[in-house]
């Protein structure tokens, strides 16, 4: 898999991200470290929780996070959740949430199977 | 050439990688994860930073409450910020601007845009902070030039004088002296340091005016007549006269307050002087500061007329009113600040204070504010700080330093590791893990210690249990208070460390616990309860208190017959049903071999708790019947000692033995004869019981 299908699966923008960040490499190292960052454990646990503050900084981590990535399909269920939390006293549509979820699996997996044909 | 450096606030690592990378070839980069560390990196090094890239949403502490503080600690003039945010609203952007940030830049990055962004504000700051340097230069030289030809001119009028040559110098310190004290008592006369400056310089110009006195009047070495000191007196209006002819410059602030000067020194607070006879506050602030400066040093100066005058009784004549009527609040300035005004003459006001002097008149006229300080000061206390913090890190200690404003409380990194705690905690009155330490109550246990210092005794201590990993433990919290040089000072902040006493107090308890208690029924010994129950005859004399002294009968035979291990068991089994019988306020003791006393207060009628109390202490174990003798007596009035008691008690313990043992009596006056072969807490337990069968 290159790095352009990898984006196609995850519904991001390759050439607005190449844009930006000007380099292949850089892009890259920072689409794989989308694995390592604890965000959207931190949104589940905390929604758990109740804790309707952390949770919305949470969403608003990953949200951020997937804008400088151009990972537009998450960058988008992520936006609507964090102003659904902004702020609020913890209740929101759960299929916002639904939503974020679906994303965040298509993505995870689309890094993972690029991750894997690197053979790294 | 050194990189500058760049500071990256932002809770997601890979946002702040993602900047780094972008930046990291040219700049020399570091990174905190929240608001806290970053206000600790910049309390540490808020002059080496160039730049400043924040994020606003942050666990913590956020990205406005960053640039608050960094507006409040004046670091934002010196350090620009630039927002990096995911967030769009237009008011989240405003209120970055509003609290003092240069930029704000949106995400997704884009690397060209940051890039560009971050050096064009570096250096539109590079070039705030030359010019500020540039001003500053030209302040100074501008000040030196026109302070050399004030010098100058004053100098001729003095040389025709024939005055000593320093009056000038005298006179213009003390003015500046006077005015700064001044504005520190009250803010009636609202002068800015640039006033002050002014009116100091302009002082040099109070006596030009006699430039046109005849040389005759001016150098006459005896008293003047009437006619000669009416023409003397026309010096004040002719000063002012020769300022209000200048062709230019009538309107420098320089020419003004020398007119004010030169016209009204001469002038008295209670409306007598010349020329116009001005009354109080109608006499501009400067010609009265001068008026007294001139006065004073005209006393303590030698003159053709006159020899010089002490110091003190220079003091003292001016405030006894025997030099002209002056403002009651100068004339407290000037007694509260005598010393100084002493000091100010003899100490020559070197080149090096002038210059500070000029770095914040700079720093007001550009910013409208005192305050700031010079590169080297940082450098010095960068130095300072890395020494501290090489000796922090060797000593094993736990260190902290408490500043209210921002409220933070910083850990060494040994002690935060030993607390299982931030080194950098915000608002630690509220944190959790800081209160399960320490115990509920703490921040103000912390808060009424320190209030126990003085700036001159600023350091005190305490001792607390910390609890350390499931245990107390005993430390000594050794604390110096930081006092504000403010009138009145106030306490700003707090350095210290806690050191563990823990061993050595838990030895010095054992020790203690080990000599007041008998060690074979654990009861009190003699000494140990005769030092309970005296403070508490002595500091609640109106209770109704009682002591009760009783032995075992015929415990010789017990011991003669069934050994001393059989003895000790009905010692033992004494000590527990005394423990059970009594209440938990009470006290009881073994006095002696076979000797226990019970130390109770009651309320009304003694005799039932008696009853109960004897009946619970007989019994039987192993088939020895164990039966007692008992002698009480009650406090009958305010102010009996503990020996009366004790003796009394004796007493009717030997009524309860004569009258056949295995019974109790209560001390009355018909008992007050009988001798008891007791000495007074002197004997040894074993001669007690072995005496007493």
């Amino acid at each position: 898999m290159t790095l352009q299908e990898c984006f196609a699966a995850l519904g991001g923008n390759y050439d607005d991200v190449m844009g930006r960040l000007r380099s292949e490499r850089l892009v890259q190292k920072f689409v794989l470290k989308f694995l390592d960052d604890g965000s959207y454990a931190l949104l589940l646990s905390s929604l758990e929780a109740g804790n309707g503050e952390e949770a919305f900084r949470a969403a608003h981590t990953i949200k951020g996070m997937c804008q400088n990535l151009g990972f537009t399909r998450l960058g988008n269920s992520s936006a609507a959740l964090t102003e659904a939390l902004r702020g609020g006293d913890g209740r929101f549509d759960p299929a916002l949430l639904e939503q974020v979820k679906e994303d965040y699996q298509v993505t995870a997996k689309a890094v993972e199977t690029f991750k894997a044909s690197l053979g790294v | 050439m050194q990189k500058e450096k760049i500071l990256i606030v932002d809770d997601s690592e890979m946002n702040r990688s993602i900047l780094a990378d972008m930046l990291g070839d040219e700049f020399d980069i570091s990174e905190a994860a929240n608001g806290v560390e970053a206000i600790s990196l910049l309390q540490k090094h808020s002059a080496e930073y160039s730049l400043v890239l924040l994020d606003i949403v942050m666990p913590e502490m956020d990205g406005f409450d960053v640039l608050a503080v960094m507006k409040r600690c004046g670091w934002i003039e010196e350090v620009p910020v630039i927002m990096v945010s995911a967030e769009t609203a237009s008011e989240q952007i405003e209120r970055a601007y509003e609290l003092g940030a240069t930029d704000f830049i949106m995400r997704p990055f884009d690397a060209s845009i940051v890039h560009r962004r971050v050096v064009n504000t570096m250096l539109l700051y590079a070039k705030q902070k030359k010019l500020v340097s540039i001003v500053e230069e030209q302040i100074y030289e501008k000040e030196q030039n026109s302070s050399l030809m004030v010098d100058i001119l004053s100098h001729i009028v003095e040389f025709r004088n024939g005055e000593s040559g320093r009056h000038i110098q005298h006179v213009r310190t003390l003015t500046d002296l006077l005015l700064h004290k001044l504005c520190e008592v009250t803010d009636r006369y609202p002068l800015s340091e640039v006033d002050i400056s002014v009116i100091s310089m302009a002082s040099a110009l109070h006596d030009i005016g006699k430039i046109g006195i005849d040389d005759k009047i001016l150098n006459k070495p005896g008293r003047l007549t009437d006619e000669e000191f009416a023409v003397m007196k026309t010096h004040s209006a002719i000063g002012a006269q020769m300022l209000e002819d200048l062709p230019v410059h009538k309107n420098n602030p320089i020419v003004i307050r020398a007119y004010e000067i030169c016209r009204w020194h001469h002038e008295r607070f209670d409306g007598k002087g010349y020329p116009d006879g001005l009354k109080g506050d109608e006499i501009p602030i400067s010609a009265q500061v001068v008026a007294l400066a001139d006065v004073y040093d005209a006393l303590t100066s030698e003159r053709v007329y006159k020899k010089a005058i002490p110091h003190e009784e220079a003091i003292d004549m001016i405030l006894q009113g025997k030099c002209g009527a002056f403002n009651p609040v100068l004339l407290d300035c000037l007694a509260q600040n005598a010393t100084s005004v002493k000091n100010s003459l003899t100490l020559d006001v070197s080149k090096a204070s002038r210059r500070l002097e000029i770095r914040s008149f700079a720093d007001a006229v550009l910013h409208s504010k005192s305050g700031g300080a010079s590169e080297r000061t940082l450098r010095l206390l960068d130095y300072e700080r890395m020494k501290h913090n090489f000796f922090a890190a060797m000593t094993e200690e736990i260190q902290f330093e408490y500043s209210a404003g921002p409220d933070i409380l910083k850990l060494s990194p040994w002690g935060a590791n030993k607390l299982g705690v931030p080194e950098n905690i915000v608002s630690p009155d509220k944190n959790m893990a800081l209160s399960a330490l320490l115990g509920e109550g703490w921040w103000q246990r912390m808060g009424d210690l320190l209030k126990t210092t003085t700036p001159d005794k600023p350091e005190c201590s305490r001792e607390e249990q910390l609890l350390l990993g499931g245990e107390y433990r005993w430390y000594s919290i050794i604390v110096r208070a930081i006092w504000s040089d403010d009138n009145p000072p106030q306490i700003t902040g707090a350095i210290g460390k806690a050191v563990d006493i823990h061993d050595a107090k838990t030895k010095i308890n054992e020790l203690r616990e080990k000599s007041i208690r008998d060690p074979l029924t654990g009861l009190l010994n003699r000494a140990g309860v005769r030092e309970q129950i005296e403070p508490r005859i002595k500091g609640f004399p109106d209770h109704k208190y009682a002591f009760a002294i009783f032995d075992i009968d015929f415990f010789k035979h017990a011991n003669d017959e069934h050994g001393h291990l059989f003895g000790d068991k009905v010692l033992c089994y004494i000590a527990q049903r005394l423990n059970h019988s009594i209440r938990q306020s009470d006290l009881c003791a073994r006095i002696g071999g076979d000797e226990f006393l019970i130390f109770f207060e009651y309320d009304n009628d003694i005799h039932p708790i008696i009853a109960r109390i004897f009946k619970a202490l007989c019994g039987e174990i192993d088939s020895f019947e164990v039966r007692i003798s008992m002698g009480v007596s009650e406090m009958h009035e305010e102010g009996e000692e503990y020996e009366e008691l004790f003796h009394r008690a004796d007493q009717a313990l030997y009524c309860s033995k004569r009258a056949g043992r295995a019974q109790y009596h209560l001390y009355d006056d018909s008992m007050k004869d009988i001798l008891t072969d007791r000495e007074p807490d002197t004997e040894t337990a074993d001669g007690a019981a072995d005496r007493r069968e």
